[in-house]
């Protein structure tokens, strides 16, 4: 999954160099949208953080 | 003014392809190999140079700040979480430490750095340059080099991630590479 995401975000960066920049900016909105779902998925563990 | 805010859009780019390349650098040479927290915190250091990336192509606009501002939120999330996971005494702690912190919590510090650089730049640019036209491109060889390199070592940690994570899921605490399993 997160190999997915590097390769969206690369192919974003490159329609960028490119000149396409709503491409650009969508590619960064799923980017983003798609890694704060894999934290939330990975945050699962409770934070122990009483003394 | 421009010119300088401009300089500071592309030296951000380099310094955080730069931060990529020295997170490899750790992975391989002492096998420091990146947990799931950790490349979430490489993603939020390729989407922070994304948004940088668009000013040098397209111009310096607020709303290219704005996406790395969330990259650099949600890069501090990710890391702020793992110094959690390891804050109390005896919480152990994942990898190595390099000059007295771990990596998760020098990632901290590269995005609030981030964050605070990106005031600085706002502070400091003055008015949004106007829009350059998408097929005009005003990026000058230096700023494509830094480009391009921030590019593949995206392009990289794809990858990295399959090699060491396979095609869904990384381990918690990855002990060795997924396509090791594969290999002869």
């Amino acid at each position: 999954m997160t190999a997915l995401i590097f390769l969206v975000t690369a192919i974003g960066m490159v329609a960028a160099l490119r000149g396409y920049r709503g491409l650009a900016c969508g590619l960064f909105g799923a980017s983003l949208l798609a890694s704060f779902a894999w934290l939330y998925h990975h945050a699962s563990d409770s934070l122990k953080l009483a003394f | 003014m421009a010119g300088l805010v401009r300089l500071g859009n592309g030296i951000a780019v380099t310094a955080i392809a730069l931060a990529l390349a020295a997170a490899f650098l750790l992975q391989f040479v002492m096998n420091e190999l990146p947990c799931p927290l950790c490349n979430l915190q490489r993603v939020a250091l390729a989407l922070c140079g994304f948004g940088f990336l668009l000013n040098l192509r397209f111009g310096v606009q607020p709303m290219h700040y704005g996406l790395s501002l969330l990259a650099a939120l949600f890069g501090a999330a990710a890391s702020g979480r793992q110094v959690l996971l390891h804050v109390l005494p005896g919480s152990g702690a994942y990898g190595s430490a390099v000059l007295g912190l771990h990596l998760y919590a020098w990632s901290f510090v590269a995005f609030v750095a981030i964050l605070a650089g990106i005031a600085l730049l706002m502070i400091f640019g003055g008015e949004p340059e106007p829009s350059r036209s998408e097929r005009r491109n005003g990026m000058d060889g230096l700023s494509r080099l830094a480009a391009w390199f921030l590019i593949a070592l995206t392009l990289a940690n794809a990858v990295n991630s399959v090699l060491l994570c396979g095609p869904i899921e990384c381990a918690d605490d990855p002990a060795g590479y997924w396509i090791s399993r594969y290999l002869p």
